[in-house]
C-alpha cells in the first residue's frame, strides 16, 4: 500500500511539473478556462434503511430507518490543464432503530463533509458532460479529505448509552458517467464509489467509560490509526438526471457500508438510501 | 512531455484506485456475534458477555472462590428449550448471583435480578421515621441535599442518593447557612449512589488540598487479565465557593454503595473527617449495559476503582467508628448514630 502510494505521489509530482511548464508556456488554455468555469449544485433527500452494530453499546445489530440528506457541489478546476474537478459534499444522516426483541430503541446521526480532487480521463468534464464532453462515457478518479462527527445512543441508562463517532480521513474515490440519449434527451447515469484510505479516527477503549476518557482524562488509545485494515468502508452513490424543462431532477441510489475494528470494539453502519433532488448548474464569472 | 506525464498519472491513479477497492473487498465484514435466540443461545450469550466483559473475577475467585468455568458447566445442564421465560430468568439470576455484586442485574419486562446480600444479609442501622423527626419540617433542600441546623448548633444533612445533580452552588449555599455550626453531621445511610462526579463535588468542599484517592482500571480486551495500567486518581479542593474547616461526622450503613462507597472512600481522607457507623455495602466497579438476543437488558462491573493503596473496595469500606442502632434508643425514638454524631462533635469544639 505504501509502494503505491509513493507511486501516485510520484505520478502527482510528474503531472505538477507537467502543469508548471504548461505554466511557463502561457498556462492554461483559456478555451478550456471558460468551460471550466461552471459549477454544478446539487441537493438531495433520501429515506432509506439502516443497520449499526456497535459492540461498545452493544454485542447485536440494531436495525431500522435512515434518513439522509447531500449537498454536493462540484466544479472543474483549471488545474492540470483544466482537467481536476473539485467536489464538496457534506452529508447529513440520522437513524431511528431498534433492537432485534424491538424493545430497545437507538438513535445515531451524524455529518460528513468532503473535498475531493478528480482527475478526469479520456478528455472528460464529470461536472456537466452532457455539454461539455466530447464522450458520453467519462471517468474520474482522484482524493478526498473528509470528516465526520456522529453519535450512537441506546434508550437505556447505565455509563455507556452512547458512542461518539469522529474521523479525519484521506479518501480514495472515482466517478463515471454515461449520458443515456432517448429521444434526444438526454439522461445523466452517474456512479461514485469512494473508499477511506487513511486517516485517524476516535474509540474509546475496550472496556473504558468516558468518565474516565472526558472528566478524568485518563486517555487510552483514544485517537487510532485508520486504514482499510481496521476501517473497512466503501460508499456508493448512483444517480441519474432527468431534464424536466429548465429543471435537472436528480433521484438516486445512495448505499453506505462504514466499518471500523479500533480496540477491540466493532462497529458498522449500514445504510441503503433512495434519494431524490434537484441539479443547478451555475457559471462563475 | 504533457502527454506522456498524464499517461502517468492515469495509469497510477487508475491502478491506485483498484488495488484499493479490491483490498476494501477482500477485508472482512464487521459481523455481530452469534446470534441465537434460543434458551441456550440466551444463556451463552450471557456468560459470554460476562465472560470477555466483567472486571471482578480474579478477586471474586481469590474472595468467594468464584470460578466462571466451572459456573458455565454447571448451570447450562438446566438449560433447557422447554422452559418458561421465568425459569430462564430465574436460572441465569441465579447464576450471576455467584458473584455477589450489586451491579451484577438481569433486567427483564417482569423482573428484576439481584443480589443485594451486601445490605439484605445485614442490619439496616437506619430507621427512616426516626431519621425524619431530626430534619422536622422545616428542613432546607439544596439538589437534593435536605439540611438543618439542629438544637446543639450542629449542622445535619441527609443526602440519599447521588442521582440529583449536586453543584458546587448547592453545597456552597448549604454550607454557608451552616458556617456557624459547631461541626456537621452527612447521613449517606442507604444512599445507593448515582452520579461519581456528583459525590466527587459533594467531597470536594471539604479538603483544601488535592488528594490522592485512589486508582481506576478498565478493560482492553476480551481476556480476563485485560486491564489497562491502574491511573492514580485524584481529589481537587472545590475552586468555587466554600470549603468546609470545622469537624464533620459522616454516617454510614450497608446500604451506602456505589458512588456513595466513593464518597466515603473520598471522605475518609479529607482532614476533620470521621466516618461513623457501619461497613459500607461497596459496589467499587462502574456499571456498563449490554442486552440478551431476547432483549433482556444485562448490568455488569466494567471499570474497577481502588482505593490509594490499591486495594479493593467492592465489598465496603470499614468505618472509623463502629456503630449500630440501639433498641433502647429506638424505643425513645432516638437515632443512635445522629446521637453519637452530636455526642463526638460536641467533644471536639
Amino acid at each position: 500500500m505504501a509502494i503505491l502510494l509513493l507511486l501516485s505521489l510520484y505520478a502527482y509530482s510528474q503531472d505538477s511539473q507537467t502543469s508548471n511548464l504548461n505554466l511557463q508556456l502561457g498556462g492554461a488554455n483559456p478555451q478550456i478556462s471558460n468551460l471550466n468555469k461552471e459549477v454544478l449544485h446539487s441537493s438531495m433527500i433520501g429515506v432509506g434503511s439502516s443497520n449499526i452494530l456497535d459492540t461498545y453499546l452493544s454485542s447485536y445489530n440494531y436495525t431500522g430507518t435512515d434518513i439522509r440528506i447531500q449537498r454536493e457541489t462540484m466544479r472543474m478546476t483549471n488545474l492540470w490543464g483544466g482537467r481536476v474537478s473539485n467536489q464538496s459534499l457534506i452529508d447529513l444522516n440520522g437513524d431511528i432503530n431498534k433492537n432485534h426483541a424491538r424493545n430497545i430503541d437507538e438513535y445515531a446521526g451524524g455529518i460528513r463533509y468532503s473535498q475531493g480532487w478528480f482527475y478526469n480521463f479520456f478528455n472528460g468534464n464529470t461536472v456537466n458532460p452532457v455539454e461539455r464532453s466530447a464522450s458520453r462515457f467519462n471517468v474520474a478518479a482522484g482524493l478526498a479529505a473528509s470528516g465526520y462527527l456522529g453519535v450512537v445512543y441506546i434508550d437505556r441508562s447505565g455509563n455507556n448509552p452512547a458512542q461518539a463517532k469522529a474521523d479525519l480521513m484521506i479518501d480514495v474515490s472515482a466517478l463515471a458517467t454515461y449520458d443515456m440519449v432517448i429521444a434526444k434527451h438526454h439522461y445523466l447515469w452517474r456512479y461514485q464509489v469512494t473508499f477511506p484510505l487513511i486517516g485517524m479516527a476516535f474509540s474509546p477503549n475496550y472496556g473504558q467509560s468516558y468518565y474516565e476518557a472526558f472528566v478524568a482524562k485518563h486517555y487510552d488509545h483514544n485517537v487510532v490509526f485508520a486504514y482499510p485494515g481496521n476501517m473497512p468502508s466503501m460508499r456508493h452513490k448512483l444517480t441519474l438526471d432527468v431534464p424536466i424543462k429548465r429543471y435537472t431532477l436528480r433521484v438516486g441510489y445512495v448505499a453506505q457500508f462504514n466499518q471500523s475494528m479500533f480496540n477491540h470494539l466493532k462497529y458498522h453502519s449500514y445504510s441503503h438510501d433512495f434519494m431524490i433532488g434537484f441539479n443547478k448548474y451555475l457559471y462563475r464569472r | 512531455m504533457r502527454h506522456f506525464a498524464h499517461n502517468i498519472f492515469r495509469f497510477f491513479t487508475f491502478h491506485f484506485s483498484l488495488f484499493t477497492i479490491a483490498a476494501c473487498l477482500l477485508a472482512s465484514c464487521v459481523k455481530e456475534d452469534y446470534f441465537d435466540n434460543s434458551k441456550q443461545g440466551n444463556y451463552e450469550a450471557l456468560w459470554r458477555i460476562m465472560n470477555e466483559h466483567y472486571c471482578f473475577f480474579d478477586y471474586k475467585k481469590q474472595e468467594l472462590g468464584v470460578d466462571w468455568d466451572e459456573i458455565h458447566g454447571r448451570y447450562a445442564y438446566k438449560i433447557n428449550e422447554k422452559m418458561t421465560n421465568a425459569q430462564l430468568f430465574e436460572v441465569l439470576t441465579q447464576m450471576l448471583s455467584e458473584l455477589q455484586d450489586g451491579h451484577v442485574n438481569l433486567s427483564a419486562p417482569f423482573d428484576f435480578g439481584r443480589n443485594w446480600s451486601f445490605y439484605e444479609d445485614h442490619p439496616e442501622n437506619y430507621n427512616d421515621s426516626i431519621a425524619k423527626l431530626y430534619l422536622g419540617h422545616n428542613y432546607h433542600i439544596a439538589s437534593g441535599l435536605k439540611y438543618i441546623i439542629l438544637d446543639d448548633n450542629i449542622g445535619y444533612v441527609r443526602c440519599e442518593s447521588f442521582e440529583e445533580g449536586v453543584g458546587d452552588g448547592n453545597v456552597s449555599v448549604m454550607l454557608q447557612s451552616m458556617a456557624l455550626c459547631h461541626g456537621l453531621i452527612i447521613d449517606v445511610r442507604g444512599n445507593g449512589g448515582g452520579q461519581l462526579d456528583k459525590a466527587r463535588t459533594l467531597a470536594s468542599h471539604f479538603t483544601n488540598e488535592r488528594l490522592h484517592v485512589g486508582y481506576i482500571s478498565h478493560k482492553t480486551g476480551k481476556g480476563r487479565n485485560d486491564f489497562s495500567s491502574p491511573k492514580a486518581e485524584y481529589l481537587d479542593p472545590a475552586s468555587d465557593g466554600i470549603r468546609w474547616q470545622k469537624p464533620v461526622v459522616v454516617l454510614t450503613n450497608r446500604g451506602v454503595y456505589s458512588a456513595a462507597n466513593d464518597f466515603i472512600k473520598c471522605m475518609k481522607l479529607c482532614p476533620n473527617v470521621t466516618i461513623m457507623g457501619d461497613r459500607t455495602g461497596g459496589g467499587s466497579g462502574m456499571p456498563f449495559n449490554n442486552e440478551l438476543p431476547n432483549g433482556w437488558t444485562i448490568r455488569y462491573s466494567a471499570v474497577v476503582y481502588y482505593d490509594k493503596d490499591m486495594h479493593h473496595t467492592e465489598f465496603g469500606i470499614e468505618p472509623d467508628v463502629s456503630l449500630s442502632l440501639s433498641g433502647a434508643d429506638l424505643a425513645q425514638k432516638k437515632d443512635t448514630y445522629i446521637e453519637k454524631a452530636r455526642e463526638y462533635l460536641s467533644k471536639s469544639q
